[in-house]
C-alpha cells in the first residue's frame, strides 16, 4: 500500500466521521439522550486520533504525484494549508471531547447546558465545515471535473477562511526558524512524557497488583493530568512534524510510534467502555484487579513503552520508507 | 535505503540543527584535555558511537528516557499530591513510588556514565553539562528529604506531611523541568562533537 492508498483510505474519516459525530451530539442534545451524547465525544477523539495518520499520509501522497502530469503545486499547497488549520480544529474538538468525557464520567447523571458544551458545539462545527472544504481542496487536485474555475483563487465564505489557513512552506519555515525554539518543543515533549508516564503509570501499577497499599478509586483523579501530558505531547509533536514532514514520513519508526499511539487509544475504549471499568472503578486499598483489567493495564504501559521507544529510534530509522 | 532526489520539494528533505560548527576563535587556545581522546579511543567508546547495532548508543539513550520516565514521573505524582491536587488520593501509600524513582536514578546514573564515555568530549567540554548535573544533584537531594522528612515517620498525619514537604515539593517539581531543560540543550549546545 502506498502513501497515496493509505491517504485516500484515512481520509474519509475526518471528512465523513465529523458529520456523523456532530449529528449524534445533536441528536443527543436534543432527545436530552446522554447515550448518545457519550457517543458523540467517543467518536470525536478517535476521530482526532485518526485524523494524525491521514495528514501524515498526505505528505506522502504528495510526494508520489507531485510529477505527474495535470497536478497543481499551487492546489496541492491550498488543500495542505486548509487540511493544517483543519487539524488543528479537530485536535481541540477531540480535547474538548476528552475533557467532556472525562467530567460525564464523574458527574454521571444529567448535563444542562453550560460552557463547555457549548464550546464542544462551535469547536464540532467548525471542525465539520473546515473538513468539508480540506476534502473539495483535496478533490481539486486530481478531479477537474469539480473545480468552479481556471484559477486557484478562492471566492466568497471560502476567501475568508482561506484567510486562516496556514502556508505550509511558512509554517515550515516558522518551526526551524531557530535551534532554541525547536529545543524548546523537544524540552516540552520530554516533560509531557514525563507528566504522563508518571501519572498513567501509577494507575497502571497499581491494577497490575503493586502498590497495594494505594486504593484505586481515588487514581483516577490523575487522569486529567495525564490528558494535560498527553495534550502537550500532541501539540509539540505536530509543530515538530510541520518543521520536518518528510523526516518523519519516511521513516518507518514514526509510523509504528502512531501506530502504537492508536493501540493505546484502542486499550482505554476497551477499559472504559466494557465492563472492566466498572469491577476496578471503586477497587480499595489492598484489593486486587481482575485478570481482564491486569491484562489492559500492562498492555497500555507496554505501549507507552514502545511509544517512547519508537520516539527514540526515529532518528536511527531516517529515510527507512522509500518515497516512491 | 537513501531518499531520491525531491526535487524542489524542500521541505520533503531532512533538517537537523546542530550546534554551531567546530572551530577555534581568535585568541581561543584552550585545546580539551587529551585523556578525553583516550576515553574515546577506548573500545568500548567506539563501539557505543560507531556500532550500526540497534543495542548501542540509541539503547542507551533510550533506557536513558525510561530511566527519565520513571524517576520524574513518579516524582511528579508525589511533588503534586503533596501540594493538594487530586486530594482524595491518600498520602501515606505514596511512599512505594519512591523504589520506583531510585530505579529510575539508578538506571540514569548507569546508563549516563555509558553515554559519558561514549561522547566524553562533547560532555565535558560543555558548560551546560555540569549545569545539568548540578541540577540533578540538587533535585536528587530534594528527593531524599521529601523521603526522609514526609514519609519517614508513618506516625504524621496527612496534613502535617503536606505541611512539610509543600517547599520541597516546588523545588523538586523546578528542579526535574530544570534537568529536562539542561539535557535537551545538551543536543543544541555542544562545541565538540568528538575530541578535534
Amino acid at each position: 500500500m502506498s502513501f497515496a492508498h493509505l491517504h485516500l483510505l484515512l481520509n474519509h474519516f475526518p471528512i465523513i466521521g465529523a458529520i456523523i459525530a456532530l449529528g449524534l451530539f445533536l441528536t443527543g442534545f436534543v432527545g436530552q439522550n446522554e447515550g448518545l451524547r457519550r457517543a458523540s465525544l467517543i467518536l470525536f477523539v478517535a476521530l482526532a486520533l485518526l485524523t494524525l495518520p491521514t495528514f501524515f499520509s498526505g505528505i506522502g501522497a504528495r510526494a508520489a504525484i507531485k510529477d505527474q502530469p495535470g497536478i497543481s503545486a499551487a492546489l496541492m499547497d491550498r488543500h495542505e494549508g486548509a487540511a493544517m488549520l483543519a487539524l488543528f480544529v479537530m485536535e481541540i474538538t477531540g480535547a474538548l471531547a476528552l475533557v467532556g468525557l472525562w467530567r460525564m464520567q464523574r458527574t454521571s447523571g444529567q448535563q444542562r447546558w453550560s460552557g463547555s458544551i457549548v464550546t464542544i458545539l462551535i469547536f464540532s462545527i467548525l471542525t465539520v465545515g473546515l473538513m468539508a472544504r480540506v476534502g473539495n481542496t483535496g478533490g481539486d487536485i486530481r478531479h477537474p471535473e469539480i473545480r468552479t474555475g481556471e484559477s486557484v483563487n478562492d471566492t466568497g465564505l471560502s476567501a475568508l477562511v482561506h484567510v486562516f489557513e496556514p502556508s505550509p512552506d511558512r509554517f515550515t519555515e516558522l518551526m526551524l526558524i531557530s535551534k532554541w525554539w525547536w529545543a524548546f518543543i523537544m524540552d516540552l515533549h520530554f516533560i509531557g512524557l514525563a507528566l504522563l508516564i508518571g501519572t498513567v503509570g501509577v494507575l497502571n501499577l497499581r491494577l497490575l497488583g503493586f502498590l497495594k497499599r494505594l486504593p484505586v478509586a481515588p487514581l483516577h483523579g490523575l487522569m486529567p493530568w495525564a490528558m494535560a501530558g498527553f495534550g502537550i505531547n500532541v501539540l509539540t509533536g505536530l509543530l515538530a512534524y510541520i518543521g520536518m514532514p518528510g523526516y518523519y514520513t519516511f521513516n518507518i519508526a514514526f509510523w509504528l510510534k502512531i501506530l502504537a499511539i492508536l493501540l493505546v487509544g484502542l486499550n482505554l475504549a476497551v477499559f472504559y467502555l466494557t465492563d472492566v471499568f466498572p469491577t476496578v472503578e471503586h477497587l480499595g486499598a489492598g484489593e486486587d484487579a481482575p485478570m481482564s483489567a491486569k491484562f489492559l493495564a500492562g498492555t497500555t504501559l507496554f505501549l507507552w513503552f514502545a511509544v517512547i521507544t519508537l520516539g527514540r529510534y526515529i532518528q536511527s530509522y531516517n529515510g527507512t520508507i522509500p518515497v516512491r | 535505503m537513501v531518499n531520491e532526489d525531491l526535487g524542489g520539494d524542500s521541505r520533503l528533505l531532512v533538517y537537523i540543527p546542530s550546534a554551531s560548527g567546530v572551530s577555534y576563535r581568535r585568541g581561543d587556545d584552550v585545546v580539551p584535555p587529551l585523556f578525553l581522546q583516550s576515553i574515546e579511543d577506548s573500545g568500548l567508546s567506539t563501539w557505543l558511537r560507531e556500532s550500526e547495532s540497534p543495542f548501542a548508543f540509541y539503547f542507551v539513550l533510550l533506557f536513558h528516557t525510561f530511566g527519565l520516565a520513571l524517576l520524574v514521573g513518579a516524582n511528579t505524582v508525589v511533588d503534586l499530591r503533596i501540594l493538594g491536587y487530586v486530594p482524595e488520593i491518600p498520602l501515606p501509600p505514596l511512599k512505594g513510588l519512591f523504589r520506583i524513582m531510585w530505579l529510575g536514578f539508578a538506571i540514569n546514573a548507569c546508563t549516563g556514565v555509558l553515554l559519558l564515555i561514549a561522547y566524553p568530549t562533547k560532555a565535558l567540554t560543555n558548560p551546560v553539562f555540569y549545569l545539568k548535573l548540578a541540577i540533578i544533584g540538587f533535585a536528587v537531594w530534594v528527593m531524599y528529604m521529601i523521603e526522609d522528612r514526609v514519609f519517614a515517620d508513618s506516625r504524621l498525619d496527612e496534613s502535617t506531611m503536606m505541611a512539610r514537604g509543600a517547599g520541597l515539593a516546588k523545588w523538586s517539581i523546578c528542579l526535574w523541568i530544570g534537568a529536562i531543560t539542561a539535557g535537551r540543550l545538551l543536543a543544541y549546545t555542544y562545541k565538540y562533537l568528538v575530541y578535534p
